[in-house]
């Protein structure tokens, strides 16, 4: 029990940092040349010089736009207390005119401490944003709207974003309008009206990059020297991490992950599914591995890894016919495949037409094939159209983790 | 000689940033600038002590500094721009009163180069004042040329010209129309506001009323005119367009008040959408604001720093930024922001530097400590101003689009979808299906000995990348039927992906 609750202890940080999801963009917050501290800068220059200002995130998904700004906001709140009040909309939300004004005003109303009433007209709740931009201008606070999904408050006639510009483009107010849009041209669906009051500025949020992952690792896994934990095991720990991510296999892991989808949640996934091995209390190559197995699961492998042998030859004749480009097939033209398979390589396995009708009965439950449309069911099902629903790869991969795969069907395929 | 100096300076822009478009397209084509050649070789017999190092830029900046001060016009004002003294960016009020006085929404005294646009509008509202006679007048131009602040000077210089002279000042009406629910709004806008005390509610609606007004000869003699400003007039458009008649038509009644003023960005407004007022023989006057010339917004700029004791810019950055912004769209707005957004580099360079030299004072050691001051000093004072380097970076981030960065840190799948689509389309086909391009991308993937990802992956990666604005995705009941068409420049794709050999074999 003593020996384990440095690791318990540890082990409780880590799930505390992967469960704050703003946690993994702190690691920006140093260095100046990141869009935290452009972004930031940006900001807190319109709050300390009373002035408008617009700015733009773009980025792919899961990039950490919304994060960052959190982030930013939050700084600033703390820095500022009194002189900052947030306005937040969403595009799915309120992209219409009418629902978007009245959001801003009960918001604006909340902040203030004032009553909202719900049945202001549009043009009450439009004279209130304008009465409440023009005494926070003169109190010198700053209004920071932040519209998320940009894209979206740029359809139909953009009321919305002109009377806002609008507004910034008079001395008396003072607000900040924050866009976040994962559309890179999200400039250039606005009308030419509301493109000259937004300023040009954007900032272009990007997926980290290979060093920026190793940095990452680190920064959510090394353990800091003043917590509660013992500090013999947080050197060992933290100097066992550290020679772990400077392997080649690792790298190799870190690589493999993120061919296909390098966001930042993506790694966050990967880092909880790293289960520590509590007896020895420390990170291991092993656990990553078996990290990068549990992410990159493949269900239909382990269907196909517990097929019959006549389930897999039926799949077999399947995919030849797909090869040869056969647009529909069903269950008719798959035995004829299949007797043409017996008689030009000589196969053993002889299966009746009902027991292999029986088998298809299977995979249709199993998913790994499927009717191409579900409505009809007064044909039989031997005339019925079907689909695979394993690709090539999968089905070779099948074949190869299964224990009872005739060697001969591996040819089959293979030469198909 | 012009000629002379406008291609050595546009071929310098070219050099010191080549990236930087001169055409209004967003989109550059990267393959053009893979084909410039090495740095231009001066025309001009003159050589110059070159003091700052190396690049064939500053030579032609000091080139261009001496033939502007042989040219009349511009002469006077840069000249005048020489003179004062440098400003010193680390003093906090000095850097937010610059950038007061290039923010869009600081009020001026004048509005300058809109002085002939203002006149005719003015003549015009003075003729209907003096003869209480009804009219329509229509502003066009493009945004941020000026239109809403000339606008407001006009206001002013009307009441004050009727105190004057004597006569009834008019009541000023100005709306947005973006700010009306509904477009019938206007009429009980207008009738508010001509006839505060009564009533406008009932049976007759709004526009009956203001139409019954107008046609019957006043009771009390002298009543006010009206002069109604109505800002962003296409919000008016409907589809039986008969909002916008009644307006214009309110100024025909015989005995109509009132002095209409229309504000939008179309040209043919009048034409298009008020084909009944030509045979009525009222069309309204069309006022145009044309978009500003280069010369024009380095004059407006000057005049906002004017009351500025001290010199911001470099006048070839302001001749650099306004020639670029004119060429592309002549939006004082945008000259605005770029000019601030230059400020703003300026501010972090200084930054970066006095860390530097911090961090080398450190190093150097205390005795070497006021040499190494001393001699930066002087050289801080010239790099106080911005730069045309400055103004650069400012008019690329305005003007460029982030598709190329973006390509450049997709995940090394969605590089490759992205790769055989440009191959597929390359043969002639503009758009496909996910079915044929899952094949080529097999086959991409095949020649590089990478496991290709299913088609079930390879359509939510296409998804992800229609979300991006990059594909285009048709609707389809069959996730194989539907139909992928490229979004960006083929172009963009090949210069972003040049860096990896394989996308450079692949794409050639």
């Amino acid at each position: 029990m003593g020996s384990d609750n440095p690791a318990e202890k540890a082990l409780i940080l880590h799930r505390t940092r992967l469960s704050n999801p703003n946690f993994i963009f702190t690691h920006f917050s140093n260095s100046p040349d990141t869009n935290y501290s452009k972004l930031k800068f940006i900001i807190s220059s319109s709050v300390t010089e009373a002035c408008n200002n617009s700015v733009l995130l773009l980025g792919p998904r899961g990039c950490g736009k919304a994060a960052v700004l959190e982030l930013v906001l939050d700084d600033l709140l703390k820095e500022y207390p009194d002189m900052i009040t947030t306005i937040k909309l969403n595009g799915l939300l309120h992209s219409d005119d009418k629902c978007a004004l009245k959001e801003i005003a009960r918001q604006l109303c909340a902040e203030h401490q004032l009553s909202f009433s719900k049945v202001a007209s549009f043009d009450d709740n439009n004279q209130f944003m304008i009465d409440i931009l023009r005494e926070c201008g003169l109190a010198h606070k700053t209004v920071i709207f932040v519209l998320d999904e940009f894209d979206l408050f740029a359809q139909g006639k953009q009321r919305l974003l002109y009377s806002l510009l609008d507004a910034m483009q008079s001395v008396s107010s003072q607000a900040v309008v924050v866009g976040i849009s994962c559309r890179l041209d999200a400039d250039q669906l606005l009308e030419k009206r509301v493109r000259s009051r937004f300023s040009h500025r954007k900032l272009l949020f990007l997926p980290p990059s290979a060093e920026d992952l190793q940095g990452l690792i680190k920064h959510m896994l090394l353990l800091p020297t003043d917590s509660s934990i013992s500090d013999d095991y947080t050197t060992e720990f933290n100097a066992r991490l550290l020679k772990l991510l400077e392997d080649g296999r690792c790298k190799d892991i870190i690589d493999t992950l993120s061919t296909s989808d390098s966001t930042f949640n993506h790694l966050i996934r990967f880092i909880a599914v790293c289960h520590m091995d509590m007896n020895l209390g420390f990170l291991t190559l092993e656990n990553f591995k078996a990290a990068l197995t549990g992410v990159q699961r493949q269900p239909k492998l382990e269907c196909l890894k517990d097929c019959s042998i006549l389930e897999l030859y039926i799949l077999v004749c399947m995919m030849r016919l797909e090869f040869r480009e056969q647009e529909s097939y069903n269950f008719n033209t798959m035995m004829k495949e299949y007797s043409s398979i017996r008689d030009s390589f000589k196969t053993c396995d002889y299966y009746a037409r009902n027991v292999c009708l029986r088998a298809f009965e299977h995979l249709l439950q199993r998913e790994l094939i499927s009717l191409v449309d579900s409505r009809g069911h007064t044909q039989s099902l031997e005339f019925h159209p079907v689909k695979l629903l394993v690709s090539a790869p999968e089905l070779h991969l099948g074949l190869k983790s299964n224990r009872c795969c005739p060697a001969i069907l591996q040819k089959i395929i293979d030469r198909g | 000689m012009p000629t002379i100096v406008d291609r050595s300076l546009s071929s310098a822009a070219a050099e010191v940033q080549p990236n930087v478009n001169a055409s209004p397209q967003k989109r550059m084509l990267r393959s053009d600038t893979a084909k410039q050649s090495s740095p231009m070789k001066l025309k001009s017999p003159r050589r110059f002590m070159v003091d700052s190092p190396n690049s064939p830029a500053t030579r032609v900046k000091t080139e261009l500094a001496e033939k502007l001060t042989i040219k009349t016009p511009v002469k006077k004002l840069s000249d005048s721009f020489l003179d004062k003294p440098v400003w010193n960016p680390t003093d906090v009020n000095q850097l937010s009163a610059v950038k007061e006085a290039l923010h869009v929404s600081t009020e001026q005294p004048t509005v300058v180069c809109r002085e002939d646009e203002q006149k005719k509008i003015l003549e015009f509202c003075k003729q209907c004042v003096k003869h209480e006679k009804a009219g329509s007048l229509y502003v066009c131009g493009l945004p941020g040329t000026g239109k809403s602040l000339s606008m407001d000077k006009i206001k002013g210089c009307l009441i004050d010209w009727t105190q004057e002279e004597g006569l009834q000042q008019p009541d000023v009406l100005t709306l947005n129309c973006t700010s009306l629910t509904n477009t019938a709004d206007i009429f009980t806008k207008i009738l508010t506001s001509c006839q505060p005390q009564k009533k406008t509610r009932g049976p007759t609606s709004p526009l009956k009323q203001i139409q019954n007004s107008y046609s019957q000869k006043q009771q009390s003699p002298g009543m006010r005119m009206m002069l109604i400003i109505a800002d962003e007039l296409d919000y008016l458009i409907t589809k039986d367009r008969s909002v916008l008649h009644e307006l214009f038509l309110l100024t025909t009644k015989p005995f109509s008040r009132c002095i209409l003023i229309g504000i939008a960005n179309a040209i043919d407004l009048a034409d298009r959408f008020l084909p009944k007022l030509q045979s009525l023989n009222c069309k309204p006057m069309v006022v145009t604001f044309r978009a500003y010339s280069k010369d024009q917004i380095i004059k407006i700029i000057q005049q906002r720093l004017k009351v500025l004791p001290y010199m911001v810019f470099q006048p070839q950055a302001l001749e650099f930024c306004a020639r670029k912004v004119a060429s592309a769209s002549g939006d004082m707005r945008k000259a605005l922001g770029i000019c601030r957004s230059a400020i703003e580099i300026l501010e972090a360079e200084i930054i970066e530097t006095k860390c530097d030299i911090n961090f080398s004072a450190i190093d150097n050691g205390f005795s070497e400590q006021p040499t190494a001051a001393a001699c930066e000093i002087p050289k801080m004072h010239e790099n106080n101003v911005v730069r045309m380097d400055h103004m650069a970076v400012a008019l690329s981030k305005a003007y460029r689009s982030p598709v190329v960065e973006t390509i450049q840190s997709l995940p090394q799948h969605q590089q490759i979808i992205l790769c055989s689509a440009v191959k597929l389309f390359r043969r002639g086909k503009k758009d496909t299906t996910i079915g044929e391009l899952n094949k080529f991308y097999m086959d991409v993937c095949k020649s590089t000995q990478i496991p290709p990802i299913g088609i079930v992956e390879l359509s939510s990666m296409c998804r992800v990348l229609s979300d991006q604005g990059i594909l285009k995705l048709g609707q389809s009941r069959e996730e194989k039927l539907r139909r992928v068409a490229l979004k960006i420049d083929e172009a963009d794709i090949t210069f972003a992906l040049q860096g990896v050999r394989y996308f450079r074999n692949c794409l050639q």
